[in-house]
This record gives structure tokens, C-alpha cells and sequence, in this order.
């Protein structure tokens, strides 16, 4: 019943009324779209530039030696994504670390989830695969609670330096301590480092 | 227009947040460090005022049956425009805002002005109404950000003051109660203040009442 009222209405309408709704429409989008264009172009560097040095900053904190270090993007390959997966998290990017020219391993961007959303984390992973920092991009966990965690309160954090591959899948409990009361934001980072390790070995 | 009775309107009798209730998401959500409240607020100020003069400039050929689509277009662009400059200009606090300055397209405050004032007001009067309700709005988020920061966290000024403008530590860190920086600590904070807005309200009216 509802619906023939609907469709008697509809051709009831003047199809020129129509049509200059939609050019009204049409033609506010466009100008609203160039509008957008402009401060794009005006901001776009800039946030470009922003976000690279944030993502430096965050790769200089987990490698040995920032000062002499060097990052350049690697291309994600399938393999890399598929490896991050399987260990429960998701690739954002990986970076290869030189370090006055040499290589020395990757700075691997990963997402995991953690209490309150996805924790992004930089997991700095040497030559040799062992975990050589993990700092903290971005993330929303309870203030005060998990934000423990993400601030490396007691060395949390710090933990997985030397970790590798050789100790196996990392699991809380066992060869990962957490910090009591903020165990989930904790796997969420165990989860990461397990992938960032993973990656690195399809990687190498 | 008249700029003392919409300024009033705005801040206190048709106050956006305490009276109208519009716009909790936002509220609830980011008022937990004084910076955050500032840039939201001013965010909400900049953007209200822009679509309210452009909804109102273009109220005459807008046709009404497409009216609610074209004032989110006009609000959508504007809210990008903020978007992009916060994240060009002021990264910390795009950052820690995050997802709420996109959700401003949303915000009930914006569209209920655009649809309530602007869409039948001249210009000027709009222009007045989107400042007026804006500071309204930015004056409760940052009421409402004082008080969860300083019995939450025990600072004062978070983002802004203090040592890597995590505020200034007022309370003791023992002695504030986490729980008023989550969200159920907005809803007690938010509820206290409208049911002290109400009283203030009200008692003007009663006064009169007994005068009688």
C-alpha cells in the first residue's frame, strides 16, 4: 500500500523539478569537491612531510644506533602480508635499516589489535632477526589502564629486545610478563612483535 | 539582530550541550584533556559559523525536497578543510583527537543550526548564531574537560601546560579516580552539569511565580 503511494508520487513530480534538483545538487558537489582540491594541494606536503617523521622518529627509537641510521620503504610483498596474518596481525609497511651503509636489518611496521582498537607499533628487527626495540605508533587504550603498557611502564616494552625467532611464538605468561591489569593491551604488543618476527623471516 | 539575546541563547538558555543536548558523542568522547577540548570546540565554532553563512547565503535556491543533502555537502567540505589544515598545522592535536574531527560531518549540532536558524535567517544573524552557539559548545566541553582531567588524572591543562604537555599535576597521581576519563565518567560529569543548568534555569521562573 505504502509503496503505490510512494510511486504515485514520485510521478507526480515534475520531471523538470527533477531535473533541477539534480543539477543543483551536481553542481554544489563540484564546487564543494574544487573547494577540497584547493586546501588539499596546500596541505598535502606538509602532511606528507609530518607523517614521514613520524614514522623516522618512531623507527630511530628501535634501532641500536639512531644517529647513523638510514631507513629506506621496502615494497610489501605477499609472502611478507601472508606472514604478518598468520601470526595475528596485519603489515603496514617495512622499512630497511642501514646503518653507515650496511644492512642491518628492518623496521617493521605492524597492526595488532589490542584492548581498545588496533595498536600500531614499529618493531625494529636486526640482521640476525632478534627484536632490537618496539615503540609504539598509535593507539586507544584505556587511560591509565593499558596506557601503561603503550608508555613501556617497568620495561614492558623493553622485554622483547633479544627476543628472536629461535625462543618460538612469544606468549604472555610464559616468556612475556605482563603488567597486571592491562594483560590484553600486552598480548595485543606480543601478538605484533610475533608478527614483525615473522616477517623478517620471510623477508630474509 | 539582536546580538546580546542570541549571545545569551547560545551560552545559556538554548545552550547546544546542556539544553538542546546535541552533539554527546563528541562530547563524551573527547573531553578528557584540556588541549582536546579547545581544538574540538574550536573546530565545532569554525565550521558552525562557516556553514551557517553559506546554508543562509544560499537558502533561497536551495529546493527544499534536497535541503538536509546540500547543507551535509556544504558541511562535509568545510569539515575537510579542517581536517586537512589540523593535520598540516597542528599534527599533536589532530592526533589525539583522531576519528572525532571527521565525525564533526555528523555532529547534530551543526545540522540542527542549519536546519533550525541558518535556513531561515539572513546572513549576519547566522554568522551571530554560529559564533554564539559554538562558544556555547566550547564552553561546556572545556567545563566538562577541567573537571574529568583534574579528579581523572589530577592535572590541569593536558596537551597544553606542564612537561611534555601532559599538564600540571595538581592532585596527587594516588589520589584521582581513572574512572572519570573513561566514558562513564563523561555521562556523570555531562549529567551533573545539565541537571545544574536546569536549576539555574528554572529559578528565575519560580522567583517569578512566587512574586506573584
Amino acid at each position: 500500500m505504502s509503496n503505490e503511494v510512494m510511486t504515485k508520487e514520485k510521478v507526480d513530480m515534475d520531471p523538470k523539478y527533477i531535473i533541477k534538483l539534480t543539477v543543483t545538487l551536481f553542481v554544489t558537489c563540484v564546487i564543494v569537491a574544487g573547494a577540497l582540491g584547493l586546501v588539499n594541494m596546500v596541505t598535502k606536503d606538509k602532511i606528507a612531510a609530518i607523517n614521514w617523521e613520524n614514522t623516522q622518529n618512531a623507527m630511530k627509537a628501535v634501532v641500536a644506533d639512531p644517529d647513523n641510521t638510514e631507513f629506506e620503504a621496502t615494497d610489501v610483498t605477499d609472502a611478507m602480508s601472508a606472514a604478518a596474518t598468520d601470526a595475528g596481525a596485519t603489515l603496514d609497511s617495512a622499512y630497511a635499516v642501514k646503518a653507515g651503509g650496511q644492512d642491518a636489518g628492518y623496521a617493521i611496521k605492524v597492526v595488532a589489535s589490542g584492548s581498545q582498537g588496533n595498536i600500531e607499533m614499529m618493531v625494529g628487527v636486526d640482521a640476525d632477526g632478534v627484536v632490537t626495540g618496539v615503540s609504539i605508533v598509535k593507539n586507544a587504550e584505556t587511560s591509565g589502564i593499558g596506557s601503561k603498557v603503550m608508555e613501556n611502564q617497568n620495561g614492558v616494552l623493553d622485554q622483547f629486545q633479544g627476543k628472536s625467532a629461535a625462543d618460538g611464538t612469544l606468549v604472555v605468561g610464559s616468556n612475556v610478563d605482563a603488567i597486571s591489569g592491562a594483560t590484553v593491551s600486552t598480548k595485543g604488543v606480543t601478538t605484533g612483535v610475533n608478527a614483525a618476527l615473522a616477517v623478517a623471516g620471510a623477508i630474509g | 539582530m539582536n546580538f546580546k539575546k542570541q549571545f545569551k541563547e547560545g551560552l545559556l538558555t538554548q545552550n547546544p550541550v546542556l539544553v538542546q543536548v546535541l552533539g554527546m558523542c563528541s562530547t563524551m568522547a573527547i573531553t578528557t584533556s584540556f588541549m582536546n577540548g579547545l581544538g574540538m570546540g574550536v573546530s565545532v565554532l569554525l565550521i558552525l559559523t562557516a556553514s551557517n553563512v553559506v546554508i543562509s547565503a544560499i537558502r533561497k535556491i536551495v529546493p527544499d525536497k534536497i535541503r538536509i543533502a546540500m547543507f551535509i555537502v556544504v558541511i562535509a567540505g568545510f569539515v575537510t578543510c579542517v581536517d586537512l589544515l589540523l593535520q598540516a598545522f597542528l599534527p599533536s592535536v589532530a592526533s589525539s583527537l583522531g576519528v572525532f574531527i571527521p565525525l564533526i560531518v555528523v555532529n547534530c549540532i551543526i545540522l540542527g543550526r542549519a536546519e533550525a536558524f541558518s535556513y531561515k535567517n539572513g546572513v549576519g544573524a547566522s554568522l551571530v548564531d554560529g559564533i554564539c552557539q559554538g562558544i556555547g559548545y566550547t564552553v561546556v566541553l572545556l567545563i566538562m574537560c577541567v573537571v574529568r582531567e583534574l579528579l581523572g588524572a589530577g592535572t590541569f591543562g593536558g596537551g597544553l601546560l606542564g612537561p611534555d604537555g601532559k599538564g600540571i599535576q595538581i592532585l596527587p597521581s594516588q589520589f584521582p579516580a581513572g574512572m572519570l576519563t573513561l566514558p562513564v565518567g563523561g555521562f556523570l560529569v555531562l549529567g551533573c552539569l545539565i541537571a545544574a543548568m536546569q536549576w539555574a534555569l528554572s529559578r528565575p521562573k519560580k522567583n517569578k511565580e512566587e512574586s506573584k
